[in-house]
């Protein structure tokens, strides 16, 4: 008796310190988001990325330390969307600036996420590839974005990254940039005998040929496509930038800009 | 002042792509032109089109003369690699009969021109 005793007072005892500590704990973060709002103001939108001060130093500091290394290649190095690094380099800089990120004891980049393309026909250089990088090791992001135009080769990224090849090919078959040293660069997504390059914004929405089946021929034949007059107007701009929300306010901040000698912008 | 800008902005300094000089991307031209000319026995043996191997070789030949009129030494240079993986897609068949056909357009009608058969079509 008295042993249940002691213990139904020693679980009472216990359940009071649940009690207690749960009492406790909305009051200390309270405090906790009283002092952030003294000090900066806290994002408290659910639906909108917080961007953690630590990780920004860190990122900045980071690029700061890329420049540095590389004055050769870097030719600005930027803060996108607040925890975005991105780092600027000429075509001739792809392969050794990416081995530095892939190698380098502090960085540790050795996954290759995605090559993407980009296309801006008002630019000399009309054609961005963007390579997106991630370290496990530090739990941390990076672009490198270099340019190029429909004739200049870019090196290909095959040696450095084996993920870079399907990539690359993409890149080939969708913009018709040209990768040097690749191992197999050939179409990956259109048809065979596809003529053009789709995400070039000079080629039209509806594609130059259509493709259908032809009962005498008893096979797939291709005609070209008669453009309707309406359908020729090409639309340059990406539908998100009409978004008043985005208009206005430049998502990228710079870090560095080792060419211009500038101090830190922040 | 301004034949000087001019110089900078015509002549500008790129980075080749394969060949430095005229000579040797016709060379390489001519390269890709031999090793199409050599593959058009087994076009026509492995493929089940009804063309003969002299309208192949025609044919060939036309789509080579079309750009004929090209003297930039990249522009061909591009133009000669993309025939060289044409020929890697037909000669590992993958491309089919319908795409190799697709060379000589047979369901294309031409447009019409004079007056009389443009009236007939329903066009002016």
């Amino acid at each position: 008796m008295s042993l249940f005793f002691n213990r139904t007072f020693g679980a009472g005892k216990f359940l009071g310190r649940i009690i207690l500590s749960n009492k406790k704990s909305p009051i200390v973060q309270r405090l906790a988001t009283k002092t952030d709002q003294a000090t900066a103001q806290v994002e408290t939108r659910p639906t909108v990325a917080k961007i953690d001060p630590i990780q920004k130093t860190h990122l900045i500091d980071f690029g700061k330390y890329i420049a540095e290394c590389m004055p050769k290649y870097v030719q600005k190095v930027q803060l996108t969307a607040g925890n975005e690094l991105e780092v600027l380099v000429p075509p001739e800089a792809v392969i050794p600036v990416l081995q530095f990120l892939k190698d380098h004891h502090s960085g540790q980049f050795a996954n290759l996420v995605d090559i993407a393309g980009m296309d801006v026909p008002s630019r000399p250089n009309r054609f961005e590839i963007i390579y997106n990088l991630l370290s496990l090791r530090y739990n941390a992001r990076i672009r490198v974005k270099t340019y190029t135009d429909e004739l200049t080769p870019v090196d290909s990224a095959c040696d450095v990254f084996k993920a870079a090849n399907w990539y690359e090919r993409e890149i080939w078959d969708m913009y018709g940039v040209f990768f040097a040293n690749h191992p197999d660069l050939r179409r990956i997504l259109t048809d065979y005998g596809f003529e053009g390059h789709p995400f070039r914004k000079d080629f039209p929405l509806s594609g130059y040929v259509e493709v259908r089946y032809d009962d005498e021929q008893k096979r797939v034949v291709v005609e070209p496509l008669e453009l309707a007059q309406e359908f020729r107007r090409f639309e340059l701009s990406a539908p998100w930038e009409q978004f008043p929300n985005f208009r206005g306010n430049p998502a990228t901040e710079e870090v560095t800009n080792p060419s211009e000698d500038k101090p830190k912008q922040e | 002042m301004a034949g000087r800008e001019t110089m900078k902005t015509t002549c500008r300094v790129v980075k080749p792509l394969m060949s430095t000089d005229f000579c040797e991307a016709r060379r390489r031209a001519i390269g890709l032109y031999r090793a199409f000319y050599r593959y058009i026995p087994y076009i026509h043996k492995y493929f089940d089109i009804p063309k003969s191997e002299s309208q192949i070789r025609s044919k060939i030949r036309e789509q080579f003369y079309k750009n004929a009129c090209v003297t930039d030494i990249r522009i061909i240079d591009i133009l000669v690699m993309k025939g060289y993986m044409e020929l890697q897609e037909i000669k590992y068949s993958w491309q089919q009969k319908g795409h190799v056909m697709a060379n000589w357009k047979p369901t294309i009608e031409p447009r019409p021109t004079d007056f009389i058969s443009k009236f007939l079509n329903g066009k002016d």
